[in-house]
């Protein structure tokens, strides 16, 4: 017997969304950085698309589903890495949750695209400290790791309006 | 139009405000450095005025040098008066605050089985350990000499107390407390600090310290020297009051005709003990911790839980001849391995 | 792009040099080294490249600093312990030689360790 789900358009685009992130997620983790486990945020520009066209609901999802399903592919499930990861994640929809408090035409891509690469740099940090190495000299990688995260929220912000773009386009 | 200005500032708020979670705050501490007790002395006091921070160090520093200049083992001093009327085998008045000192270790002798031993005070001075700078052409002592020695048996057990006199049953016996007098001078080094009101302080005496309370809001950060380099080992963080005691080959030593010599001497064979590299004891009393450094020393590695478990000493780290770690289960629990690549540990628990 | 969002980068562009004085304001990176001897305590930045000799009742210790280290190069002590212990970097790293009483220590606003045992 087979199970027929009803799905929308829309289902199937979030999770086409979904695994592009999973897809970033994985690259990502194949990027060198000075504290192992912690990642520029990348993918987050998929969570924002999603965020914007979707709601935060279904950005919720994706970045969750990546999370979990990149670290079962990478086979880093429940390991430090994954736990940074979940932490970034967390602490980003957060951050977001909170911008679409703004009113008046509140923030675009660009600006989500910044704050939830912030956000998810200070959680991933605050967790490998905490959890991990709590070693007061890791607060020097602290400066540095958020240059990079601002960079790549500005990138990611980059590149979420152009493919926003594109979707607005199709 | 609204203003998204300010809200922008709340998000940045909100950010800083998960920055400052996990931030600690700086806290002010006071920090010396000085030579007393023959050794450099290193006074830590935290979570007090600059006043009472100073007057504690002062009080530190006078407790250590009188320590120093009444157990000095071969400069004139009370203890060396005290040497020569054990020699003769007369019965002698002793300081009435140096007897218990005395009789404290001989228990901690008597628990290690003699391993630690300062009735041995005459083959330091063979080795010429006890001179503060040993000649390095100076060869080691002749067997003969070492064998003459150890058959006389000096021990800590041929110590009485008669009328409150001290008296030796053995002329051989001269009390050198090299190795228990830094446990027991940071033990009293502290209390002149506790009743100054100071609850936060270490003070560490040559490498050898007692620490209490905490450096503001974290605990405080110790790092056990890595016995082989320059660098630190394992860290470990006290809370409280304890002291943290090392025994090293590394500390003291001469080379002779290519040959190592160190200076922490097996009373059992009068030769430096072998197969140990260094040994770390965790322990609540610093005269305590410092005699078990020792004694777990000599024992090595195939003894060392036997002794520790005769000296109530729970947490020991021992570094044998090949590198390798051991610890019991409590301290290698609270050690953080400071190296990329930390050395292999086996973790075993007391008989 | 919205205003918020040029707000949201100006004011994260503008929060970074504040992490860096923050974090790195000399606090915790070891930065400087103190010698103490006999003839009182020298500071010297850990970036200087130089030879220190430095009077102790033997004779004169010599230090070495060199691209942020610094070592005990000759002593006139008999043990040359202080010549054994090598280099120096972090903060908290100390060499002493206790017959010249000469020590040298690596420090920053904030040491790695409060003590270290021996």
């Amino acid at each position: 017997m087979t199970l027929t789900l009803q799905t929308t358009r829309d289902d199937h685009r979030i999770a086409a969304l979904a695994a592009l992130a999973i897809v970033i997620h994985m690259a990502e983790s194949a990027l060198p950085m000075p504290l192992p486990g912690v990642k520029p945020g990348l993918a987050n520009v998929v969570t924002v698309l999603v965020l914007v066209h979707y709601g935060w609901g279904a950005a919720a999802w994706v970045a969750l589903l990546r999370v979990f399903v990149g670290s079962l592919l990478i086979g880093t499930f429940l390991s430090p890495t994954f736990v940074l990861s979940l932490t970034g994640a967390l602490a980003s929809l957060l951050v977001l949750r909170l911008a679409l408090l703004v009113p008046g035409r509140g923030f675009g891509p660009l600006g989500y695209s910044v704050l939830a690469a912030l956000a998810h740099m200070v959680g991933q940090f605050c967790a490998a400290y905490v959890l991990f190495i709590p070693h007061p000299a890791l607060w020097h990688l602290f400066p540095v790791l958020m240059s990079a995260a601002l960079v790549f929220g500005i990138v990611g912000g980059i590149i979420a309006l152009a493919a926003q773009k594109q979707l607005h386009q199709e | 139009m609204r203003r998204p200005g300010s809200w922008c500032l709340w998000f940045l708020l909100s950010v800083a405000t998960l920055l400052t979670a996990c931030e600690r705050p700086a806290e002010k501490v006071h920090h010396e450095q000085i030579f007393a007790f023959g050794t450099l002395v290193e006074i830590t006091i935290a979570g007090t005025d600059e006043a009472t921070a100073q007057r504690g160090s002062t009080a530190v520093i006078r407790t250590l040098n009188e320590l120093h200049r009444r157990w000095h083992a071969w400069e004139p001093s009370p203890l060396t008066t005290l040497n020569e009327q054990l020699a003769r085998g007369a019965a002698t008045d002793v300081e009435a605050d140096m007897l218990p000192v005395i009789l404290a270790a001989q228990q901690l002798s008597r628990a290690s089985d003699g391993l630690f031993n300062p009735a041995l005070g005459r083959l330091l001075s063979h080795w010429g350990f006890q001179l503060e700078q040993r000649p390095e052409e100076v060869p080691p002592p002749h067997p003969d000499a070492v064998r003459e020695l150890l058959a006389q048996h000096p021990s800590m057990e041929d110590l009485h107390v008669e009328n409150g006199q001290l008296r030796s049953a053995n002329p051989a016996v001269q009390l050198d407390f090299g190795a228990y007098l830094k446990g027991y001078g940071v033990d009293l080094a502290i209390e002149a600090l506790q009743q100054l009101g100071i609850a936060h302080a270490i003070v560490n005496a040559g490498g050898d310290l007692r620490a209490i309370g905490r450096r503001g809001e974290r605990p405080w950060r110790v790092g056990i020297r890595d016995p082989r380099g320059p660098g630190v080992l394992a860290s470990l963080q006290i809370e409280g009051d304890e002291c943290v005691f090392t025994s090293g080959d590394y500390e003291r030593y001469f080379d002779h005709e290519g040959v190592r010599y160190h200076h922490i001497l097996d009373p059992r064979t009068g030769y430096p003990a072998r197969g140990t590299t260094s040994v770390t004891v965790v322990h609540g009393s610093g005269a305590a911790a410092d005699a078990a450094a020792t004694a777990l020393f000599i024992a090595g590695p195939e003894r060392w839980r036997e002794t520790a478990r005769a000296m109530g000493i729970e947490h020991v780290m021992l570094v044998d001849a090949a590198g390798k770690v051991w610890a019991t289960p409590g301290l290698a629990a609270r050690l953080t391995f400071e190296s990329a690549q930390p050395p292999e540990m086996e973790v075993v628990t007391l008989p | 792009m919205t205003r918020a969002d040029v707000i949201a980068v100006v004011l994260a562009v503008v929060m970074l040099p504040f992490l860096y004085v923050s974090f790195w304001g000399n606090e915790g990176v070891a930065d400087t080294i103190r010698v103490h001897s006999v003839e009182g305590i020298i500071t010297l930045p850990l970036t200087a490249h130089r030879r220190l000799h430095v009077q102790g009742p033997l004779g004169a210790s010599v230090l070495e600093v060199s691209e942020g280290r610094v070592r005990f190069v000759a002593s006139p002590c008999r043990g040359q312990q202080c010549v054994h212990s090598g280099w120096l970097s972090r903060a908290g790293d100390v060499a002493a030689c206790l017959p010249n009483g000469v020590t040298v220590a690596v420090t920053g606003r904030q040491p790695r360790y409060d003590a270290i045992n021996f």
